[in-house]
């Protein structure tokens, strides 16, 4: 008993000490320790931004800033250190942007991707060097890297974002809404009854000055796109919104049109010589022609063990005056590779073959690294104009 | 225990009984931390300050501490002191720090601490246990040099960070691995049994005296077990 006392009495003694000890060495070099890892930590946003000194980091919750900025620093001499988080060709594409005083990029770093390292990685490096001395409106400019689309757009949006948020920070005002932002924006302003809920409307008839038709969700009416006007029409095609008796008429009519609209389905067997691919044909009081048709692309003629082929044809709604011009064309359906070929659903995509003819059809911007899905496309859309032709020929002709 | 002068007890660590060649201790951070030599230098400098402190301390309380706590006394003592070292590498020398990563911690399991504190310190005066500490310091010091050297110049073709140009075309990468590291280590053991012609201390020389856990085991035990095998 005694041993065991004094065994635990000495043993803890020497704890005791050696705690004391350290907890004194520790007083005296932690502030150094710190001091270390903050120079460090300064050391690494100085890659990025040489000129500045001494950063301090940034609340930025609830600030209204780009999503993709994660952490904002702010030099002490003038200019921000941003690290941005953002998805290039896969997700996890982690990079820090130094924004000079003067807005534009000093530096840009990527710290982190699950880019190809051949492809986007390298792409990432170049890319860094050309964004280079560019401000706010002279980053759209910057060219794309080849082969590496995904990830250089990732980077520009990245990089652009950096610099709004750099003058957002600053005290300055700037839209960082993206294009579907400003859009719901617009039609929500135009049409507040709807809750912000549209859905674009199909457009079968020649609706001329119109650019485009949305219907609300809840069904409380319209908004028709008119250059940069957005008015609101009712079920009835009333006119809601203030406008221009010019234009409300435009909107009236194009309505009018719009709601009267009475499609007669085709007989394909009636036909001689119609593309294997089309699906269904209708044609409009008016003699326009809606089109269903199959587009081959990746989904059919590709596959290999990274893509397998899904089997899927791109299902293609087009609608086209008698005389062959596109009116609207909408992507139905489609199995492409996610992420790749699959873009042929965005409308900024299909939406290029609107007005256009069996003569300049072809003039469209392909889908990056999606070649086949692209020729599959424009050959679906090639044999939808050769239907309405056989069409205007007239049954059994 | 042999008697010895003060001056063999410092020297004997260096060559004779050096612990990284002869006796074969701390074998994980000479693998780990010589793959340059600025790295083996801090390891072994490190390593040199704690056995110095840990040796002198524990010498002076080897009446005190009792029998049968004694190595959980040792490991506080030693671990005190390398948290210590760890703190003002830390504060004074982060690239050191960086450098040697996790193994700087590990100094409190290294063989070489505990077993000089349980070989010599605890049954030597507070000056010898000194002089222990110091030549072993020193030994174990020069001996991750020599094997940095090795590795940094054939492996890396630079010296302490000194780039050697004429061997950069030459360079064996494999050196700097940890196969090529236990190499390197067999090779400079082979060389240090030819220099000392086999006169290093004789296995039998590590009687259970000289064993941490002859105290509990049957005494002789394990040396008849030997004999058997």
């Amino acid at each position: 008993m005694k041993k065991s006392f004094k065994n635990t009495f000495v043993l803890g003694c020497i704890c005791a000490v050696v705690s004391v000890i350290l907890a004194f060495t520790n007083a005296l070099t932690a502030p150094i320790i710190e001091k270390n890892e903050s120079e460090k930590a300064n050391a690494a946003l100085s890659e990025v931004l040489p000129s500045g000194k001494s950063f301090t980091k940034l609340d930025i919750t609830g600030q209204k800033l780009p999503s993709t900025v994660k952490e904002a620093y702010r030099a002490e001499n003038g200019g921000y250190v941003l690290k941005l988080s953002t998805t290039g060709y896969a997700p996890g594409m982690v990079l820090m942007c130094g924004i000079s005083p003067d807005g534009t990029v000093a530096g840009t770093k990527l710290i982190a991707s699950g880019e190809t390292p051949s492809i986007g990685g390298v792409a990432a490096e170049s890319f860094a060097e050309k964004v280079l001395g560019k401000d706010a409106s002279g980053i759209d400019g910057v060219d794309t890297v080849g082969g590496a689309t995904k990830t250089t757009a990732a980077y520009r949006s990245a990089v652009k974002d950096a610099l709004n948020a750099a003058i957002l920070l600053g005290g300055g005002d700037v839209d960082i809404r993206t294009e579907e932002e400003i859009l719901r924006d617009n039609l929500s302003a135009a049409l507040p009854s709807a809750g912000g809920e549209f859905e674009k409307l199909f457009i079968t008839e020649d609706i001329a000055g119109v650019d485009d038709v949305y219907k609300a969700k809840n069904e409380t009416g319209f908004v028709c796109v008119i250059g940069e006007q957005f008015i609101a029409l009712d079920m009835n095609g009333e006119v809601l919104s203030d406008t221009t008796d010019e234009i409300a008429s435009v909107a009236r009519a194009a309505m009018q049109l719009l709601l009267s609209t009475q499609t007669t389905d085709l007989t394909l067997t009636d036909y001689v010589g119609l593309p294997t691919q089309l699906i269904s044909a209708k044609v409009t009081a008016t003699g326009n022609y809606i089109i269903e048709i199959k587009g081959i692309g990746y989904g059919i003629l590709g596959g290999n063990d990274y893509h397998p082929a899904s089997g899927e044809y791109i299902v293609i709604r087009v609608s086209m005056t008698a005389d062959g011009r596109i009116i609207d064309c909408l992507t139905v359906s489609q199995g492409e590779t996610n992420g790749i070929g699959s873009a042929c659903a965005n409308e900024s995509f299909y939406g290029q073959f609107d007005g256009k003819t069996e003569a300049n059809y072809g003039d469209i911007e392909a889908i990056g690294g999606a070649t086949v899905t692209t020729n599959g496309y424009k050959q679906a859309i090639l044999r939808a104009f050769e239907s309405v032709k056989i069409f205007e020929k007239g049954a059994n002709q | 225990m042999k008697k010895n002068g003060n001056l063999s007890v410092l020297t004997k660590g260096i060559f004779k009984e050096n612990p990284v060649f002869i006796l074969i201790l701390g074998t994980c951070p000479t693998l780990a931390t010589t793959t340059n030599v600025v790295g083996a230098f801090g390891m072994g400098i490190a390593a040199l300050v704690v056995l110095l402190c840990s040796n002198v301390l524990i010498s002076m309380l080897r009446s005190v501490i009792p029998d049968g706590v004694r190595i959980p006394c040792y490991i506080t003592i030693i671990a005190g002191f390398v948290t210590m070292v760890q703190m003002a590498v830390q504060a004074f020398f982060p690239a050191l720090y960086e450098m040697l990563g996790v193994y700087l911690a590990l100094i409190v399991v290294n063989c070489i601490i505990l077993g000089r504190a349980e070989m010599f310190a605890s049954k030597n005066s507070v000056g010898k246990s000194a002089l222990d500490g110091i030549g072993m310091g020193l030994g174990f010091t020069l001996a991750l040099c020599a094997m940095a050297t090795v590795r940094e110049v054939f492996g890396a073709a630079s010296f302490a960070g000194i780039a050697i140009p004429f061997l950069a075309d030459y360079k064996i990468e494999f050196l700097v691995k940890a196969p090529g590291g236990m190499l390197v280590y067999g090779l400079l053991i082979a060389l240090v049994c030819a220099l000392t012609n086999g006169k290093g201390p004789k296995k039998k020389e590590f009687t259970c005296a000289g064993c941490p856990s002859a105290g509990y085991c049957k005494t002789g035990a394990c040396q008849s077990k030997k004999e058997e095998a």
